[in-house]
């Protein structure tokens, strides 16, 4: 079973090969950015989540290098349930240690959801109460672009936004992704 | 039925003096405060100078600080003051009503009243929920106690006034770490 396979993986990569880093220190730094972000915007809190999203596309673009390197995964997920226990399994195990759940698959199989029972960037914090927060920010935005960013280095183009947050009063945090197109390898347009 | 103590505010005091959260919790048998919420306030206020005095009164005989102040002054045959302050100078204050609960039934501790760090477990708590407070990173610690400054802006987080009510009413003597 590949779930079962996927979760060894992590679970040795986390034990064997992955430098930790105190959970507190990771919480506050992006506590402060996401609040200090907030600050400089204005509490134009939808400009913050795109802000969010293009920071953790960058990541994205890089930490998938690490992430192959550390999984020492050489072949390709055979279809996109594969690439969502990777994800779960290995991918959010090994940088923060947590497993999110996979459920509410469409018939399709190109889209699903990861719901966080625990979320380490969210520890403590309480949304500001200006009635305008609780319903525009999401708070934990850089995940998506991370996503984002990380699958398209492996030629999968998605889209990734968050639908519910504990923060906001909701009782999950879930991410809905779906799986645009596989990116081919592209030739050059002049090249014949 | 017998009456024992029970907790009738707890007071978060700034660096500043400034009041950051005040709880007012109701007194047996009537259900009802002892004192309105401008004379808790004032009798926050009140403990400050007795704070200042035995933080002068300890670095003068190097009795190095530990934090809990134990009973600042006893008001009057009901009130209490207890106190404990952070090295960051936030205090916490809790008024003790002596006969603030009534129970019945085994175990009584009436008329017992209060023994010698009874309060260390309210304050360890209030100092949990407050550096809770303090990782939210959308709260400003400089805007409710400015450096240098005086005055500051009230707590409002709703997370932090809840843990205050929760520590408040479940508190009672002799109750053990939870």
């Amino acid at each position: 079973m590949a779930s079962a396979k996927a979760a060894r993986l992590g679970e040795e990569v986390w034990k064997s090969r992955v430098d930790k880093v105190n959970a507190e220190l990771v919480t506050l730094t992006y506590g402060t950015m996401v609040a200090q972000l907030c600050k400089d915007y204005e509490s134009d809190y939808l400009e913050v989540n795109k802000q969010l999203d293009k920071m953790g596309y960058n990541i994205g673009l890089r930490l998938i290098e690490d992430y192959l390197a550390k999984s020492n995964t050489m072949k390709r997920c055979v279809n996109f349930k594969d690439t969502a226990e990777m994800i779960s399994k290995v991918g959010f195990k090994i940088f923060l240690n947590i497993t999110p759940t996979i459920t509410s698959w469409t018939s399709d199989n190109k889209q699903f959801s990861l719901i966080f029972e625990e979320n380490p960037l969210a520890d403590f914090v309480e949304l500001p109460d200006d009635g305008r927060a609780q319903d525009e920010l999401w708070y934990s935005n850089m995940f998506c672009g991370v996503l984002r960013g990380a699958l398209e280095m492996v030629q999968m183009q998605v889209e990734a936004h968050f639908i519910s947050d504990v923060l906001r009063g909701n009782d999950t945090t879930e991410m809905r992704i779906s799986l645009i197109r596989y990116i081919d390898d592209e030739m050059p347009v002049d090249d014949d | 039925m017998a009456a024992i103590p029970s907790i009738a505010c707890l007071g978060v005091l700034g660096k500043n003096n400034n009041p950051l959260h005040i709880s007012i919790f109701p007194s047996q048998p009537t259900n009802t405060p002892l004192r309105t919420p401008l004379q808790f306030s004032l009798l926050l206020s009140s403990t400050l100078d007795i704070f200042a005095a035995r933080s002068t009164a300890n670095v003068n005989s190097n009795g190095g600080l530990s934090g809990d102040f134990g009973l600042l002054h006893a008001i009057d045959e009901r009130l209490a003051c207890y106190g404990f302050e952070t090295n960051t100078g936030v205090r916490f204050v809790a008024v003790v009503d002596v006969r603030g609960r009534l129970v019945t039934g085994e175990r009584v501790y009436g008329g017992m009243g209060m023994r010698e760090g009874e309060m260390k477990l309210v304050f360890k708590q209030m100092q949990r929920a407050y550096v809770r407070l303090l990782q939210n990173p959308f709260y400003e610690p400089d805007e409710h106690s400015p450096p240098g400054g005086k005055g500051g802006r009230k707590i409002t987080s709703r997370k932090f006034g809840e843990e205050m009510r929760r520590i408040g009413e479940n508190w009672m003597p002799g109750t053990i770490a939870a």
